[in-house]
């Protein structure tokens, strides 16, 4: 019946769009992970363009493989996006909770919360990892120089300045530094993407059934049980969309892993492509390859997860 | 009983000031950087000015001044306007397609599509380079806009399908007895029936396509340069520059946050990807 048929021809420019974005690039990156090719080479001039001709078999994979910085990059990558969904999923229903009874000013709260989903990712951590983190100009800088003077204060007190005088002086924290870096960057990511998730959930909140809410307030059922038994079963699905689409953003994360440390200590996957392909193509394409491949891992779970509920 | 008394007193006095003691906290930063944007270079990291100060817009004349702030904001309208209507007119009537006229493979498709949206842009982004370079269209509006355009897609059409699907087929039915065909039904029935969730969806790309920075960082020089190349650029100085870096900050961000806050409640009621049943 063509009455049937024209509405689901609606659908092709659709998917011919997204298909010809997928393959493309895929393909091309595929090619150039099967040959030698780099931007600049004094010595071997004719790996400076894609040819079948410099063909290298699995020796890009090979080299990435052996990179140091390979394990390291996969590791951060998951260690980065794991972090942020827990984190950002426990805040979130904390805060949707908190906030999705009435009380005086809950419009103004609810516009101040959800105010740094808006803010662009560069200008999120430009912001924060100068401005607040930064060891001594930022406002961490301050802050702690500020504790200190007022220990020093203490420590001059007749009687009790023996007692502070234990104390240990403060040291600020430098995010820049190998072993803080990615904590940084989870720190401005979970800033972000909190409120999204509050945003979700309150929603979902506001169709919680009131009236068995009220059966089991009747039954003595503490705030606590309400909150396990009801709240959090009837959050189940905002869950898993708030995971799964933060996941698809956190992979692929990179201006702010660049901004804090250029990849010194949080270098992930995104970040290790992008350093390879300042020269050399064929590695990078080889890591991006990797890259689809563990994507491609993560969404089988994430997609099963949500794909069940979503048709329903 | 203890409990419920307990709890209400929580209600009267605790969740007031808890709730506006993490709204506050959370919009702290974005204070912050804003009242940064009005001191001085030098004054920006004395802890002596860190609330009281003298205001000062020089930060903000040397921006329109120096770094022709204008442009960079035109070309930020232009492509995310662009780029959200062109993900509307392509997304809608494939919405329309899989809500309304489901056929088996409807759900794999809507799943491939998000999946391509896991494709790291990192790894694709030379041999687009390389293509645009080939095709001559490196450096414009048409590229910027097509890339945020299909960047968008996949999140658009999942977000307007859970929407339509909530409406009753027989309201659509309905349409077709009265002799209305395909596009008359998405222009006189489906848009009018799912304002909501259409605003919504065309808030949220907006807002992505806005704030994009990987793609429109990599695809532009001069001539098609967004906002995030803006702040690409002046980020580099570490340190002594807080008021400047601050003042692009504001004007790269201020825009989208202000559209946010007066679209807030719109944002909210079609941000539920299903969510919510």
């Amino acid at each position: 019946m063509s009455d049937r048929k024209l509405p689901r021809l609606l659908q092709t420019p659709a998917v011919l769009l997204l298909l010809v974005w997928m393959l493309i690039p895929l393909g091309m990156t595929l090619y150039f992970s099967f040959i030698r090719y780099v931007l600049n080479s004094l010595r071997r001039p004719e790996w400076t363009s894609p040819s079948l001709s410099n063909w290298r078999g699995f020796g890009n994979y090979e080299f990435v493989l052996k990179s140091k910085d390979f394990l390291l990059a996969i590791q951060n990558s998951l260690f980065i996006v794991c972090s942020i969904l827990f984190l950002t999923v426990i805040l979130g229903v904390l805060i949707a909770v908190l906030i999705n009874k009435t009380f005086p000013g809950q419009g103004i709260v609810r516009v101040l919360l959800i105010s740094p989903f808006f803010v662009m990712p560069a200008v999120n951590a430009v912001l924060w990892i100068n401005m607040i983190l930064d060891p001594v100009l930022g406002l961490q800088g301050i802050a702690v120089a500020g504790i200190n003077e007022i220990m020093d204060g203490l420590r001059q007190m007749p009687v009790l300045g023996g007692f502070f005088s234990l104390w240990p002086e403060f040291e600020p924290v430098s995010f820049r530094a190998t072993q803080t870096s990615a904590i940084a960057v989870i720190m401005m990511v979970t800033w972000q993407w909190t409120p999204f998730a509050v945003l979700i959930f309150m929603t979902s909140l506001q169709s919680e059934d009131q009236q068995q809410k009220e059966a089991a307030v009747l039954d003595g059922a503490s705030t606590w049980s309400q909150f396990r038994f009801l709240t959090l079963p009837h959050l189940g699905r905002p869950i898993a969309i708030v995971v799964m689409i933060q996941a698809i953003f956190h992979l692929s994360l990179y201006a702010e892993i660049e901004i804090v440390s250029r990849g010194n200590g949080n270098k992930n996957l995104p970040y290790l492509i992008g350093e390879f392909a300042n020269n050399n193509i064929g590695a990078a394409s080889a890591t991006g390859i990797f890259a689809v491949i563990l994507a491609n891992i993560v969404a089988i779970f994430l997609l099963r997860m949500v794909g069940k509920t979503l048709m329903e | 009983m203890a409990i419920v008394a307990q709890s209400s007193k929580f209600s009267t006095y605790g969740r007031p000031v808890l709730a506006w003691a993490v709204g506050l906290l959370f919009f702290f930063p974005i204070f912050w950087m804003v009242l940064t944007s009005f001191k001085t270079d030098a004054d920006a990291v004395k802890p002596e000015f860190l609330f009281f100060f003298t205001p000062t817009l020089e930060n903000y004349l040397n921006m329109t001044e120096n770094y022709d702030y204008w442009r960079f904001a035109r070309n930020s309208v232009i492509s995310a306007v662009s780029a959200t209507a062109f993900t509307l007119v392509v997304g809608v009537p494939a919405a329309y397609a899989m809500a309304f006229n489901p056929s088996r493979a409807t759900k794999d498709v809507l799943m491939w599509m998000l999946s391509t949206k896991m494709l790291p842009a990192a790894a694709v982004l030379y041999p687009m380079i390389f293509l645009a370079k080939g095709v001559g269209l490196y450096d414009t509006h048409i590229l910027v806009i097509t890339v945020l355009c299909l960047i968008n897609l996949p999140i658009a059409i999942w977000m307007l399908f859970t929407y339509f699907k909530e409406i009753p087929k027989d309201i659509i039915e309905a349409g077709k007895m009265d002799g209305v065909n395909t596009w008359g039904e998405i222009k006189e029935i489906l848009v009018p029936l799912a304002w909501g969730g259409i605003a919504s969806t065309a808030l949220l790309v907006f807002i992505f396509c806005w704030n994009e920075a990987y793609w429109t960082v990599r695809l532009t020089t001069i001539d098609a340069a967004t906002l995030s190349k803006l702040i690409e650029g002046n980020r580099a100085p570490e340190g002594l520059f807080f008021g400047r870096l601050s003042a692009v900050s504001t004007a790269a961000v201020g825009p989208i946050v202000v559209l946010g806050w007066f679209c807030q409640k719109q944002l909210v009621q079609g941000l539920t990807f299903g969510a919510v049943k």
